[in-house]
């Protein structure tokens, strides 16, 4: 594997697994808003986190890497007890995969990097979705004061 | 060559410290040198392109430049009894401020460069409505964070994570001006 190609994969890897375990969290975010008006928005973006996971297996194997398994389960950032908190651990888990996506944006190849900010700011506007804010620098860590 | 030259040392009276063919052999050897320098300016007079980075990055700067212009402009034109569709165009602004901060500070000018121009904002009509000036707003938007992404690939690393963080920002920017609208009624 080229030096290129490990990078490539390294990234591909952390925006998998970031994906996974956004899957997982909104497994928990749609149980407890289920019947609410939010549900449907929790399944679209649940749908949208498994589909982006599979299309980044696809990538990290044409690029020579062996896909990270997903985890049986996932430790939360915070306690999920309500809606609030629901809606909270969805825009944080968004907030995670724009990190990580992030990195694939590093990468050289024009095409990751295409690939790679149209998932972050994907992941923005499903943040913004969910929490009703905006950020100036979505993705990026300690660089956003929370408003 | 000035006054200065010590030609001979015929006042000091010691023997002469460069002789005359020492001196045309110094001059002739000046000589290229001194073509090289002429050289030299011209190529100041017509400096080479910046880099495609430099240029893209120039770019991204008048354009946050232009787009926190929009917002001045669009905060003259909104009725002040709306608090909470001003305060929304207002946080919006001071993102696109923080974006232009950030671009700046990744812009190190040669010195001589030209100074850069005010931006000057497309004029928002009197009497315009809410929904026109935000629609206005949301339309820029869109376009902005579209443009910065067809960027990335000219770009260093670093610059092209700024250049996708900023276009999401954007992009964010459009569903909340639109729940800012609705929710002015």
């Amino acid at each position: 594997m080229t030096g290129n190609a490990a990078a490539a994969v390294a990234a591909l890897q952390q925006a998998l697994a970031a994906e996974q375990a956004a899957a997982y969290g909104y497994g928990v975010v749609g149980a407890h808003l289920m019947g609410s008006a939010a549900a449907a928005s929790a399944d679209a973006d649940w749908v949208a986190h498994l589909r982006a996971g599979s299309e980044l297996t696809t990538m990290i194997s044409a690029w020579g890497g062996q896909p990270v398994a997903a985890a049986v389960a996932y430790e939360l950032p915070f306690p999920v007890i309500s809606a609030a908190t629901a809606q909270q651990l969805a825009a944080t888990m968004e907030d995670r995969v724009a990190q990580a996506y992030l990195v694939v944006v590093a990468l050289p190849e024009a095409g990751l990097r295409s690939f790679g900010a149209q998932q972050v700011r994907a992941a923005a506007l499903r943040a913004e979705a969910w929490r009703g804010t905006t950020e100036a620098f979505p993705g990026m860590r300690a660089s956003n004061p929370r408003r | 060559m000035t006054d200065e030259t010590p030609v001979g040392d015929a006042r000091s009276g010691g023997p002469t410290g460069v002789s005359r063919r020492g001196l045309l052999v110094a001059a002739s050897a000046a000589l290229p040198a001194l073509l090289a320098g002429c050289k030299g300016v011209q190529a100041l007079g017509t400096p080479p392109p910046p880099p495609r980075e430099i240029r893209v990055l120039r770019a991204a700067i008048t354009a946050e430049e232009l787009m926190v212009a929009r917002y001045s402009a669009a905060l003259t034109r909104l009725p002040t009894s709306n608090a909470g569709l001003l305060a929304a165009v207002r946080a919006v602004q001071a993102e696109h401020a923080a974006h232009l901060g950030q671009l700046r500070s990744r812009l190190v000018e040669p010195a001589g460069a030209p100074a850069p121009t005010a931006a000057r904002a497309p004029a928002v009509a009197v009497g315009s409505s809410p929904g026109t000036v935000l629609g206005a707003l949301e339309q820029a938007e869109q376009t902005a964070s579209n443009r910065l992404l067809e960027q990335l690939a000219v770009l260093p690393p670093t610059l092209a994570q700024l250049f996708a963080s900023i276009a999401a920002s954007e992009a964010t920017h459009v569903p909340f001006l639109q729940q800012a609208r609705a929710e002015a009624g």
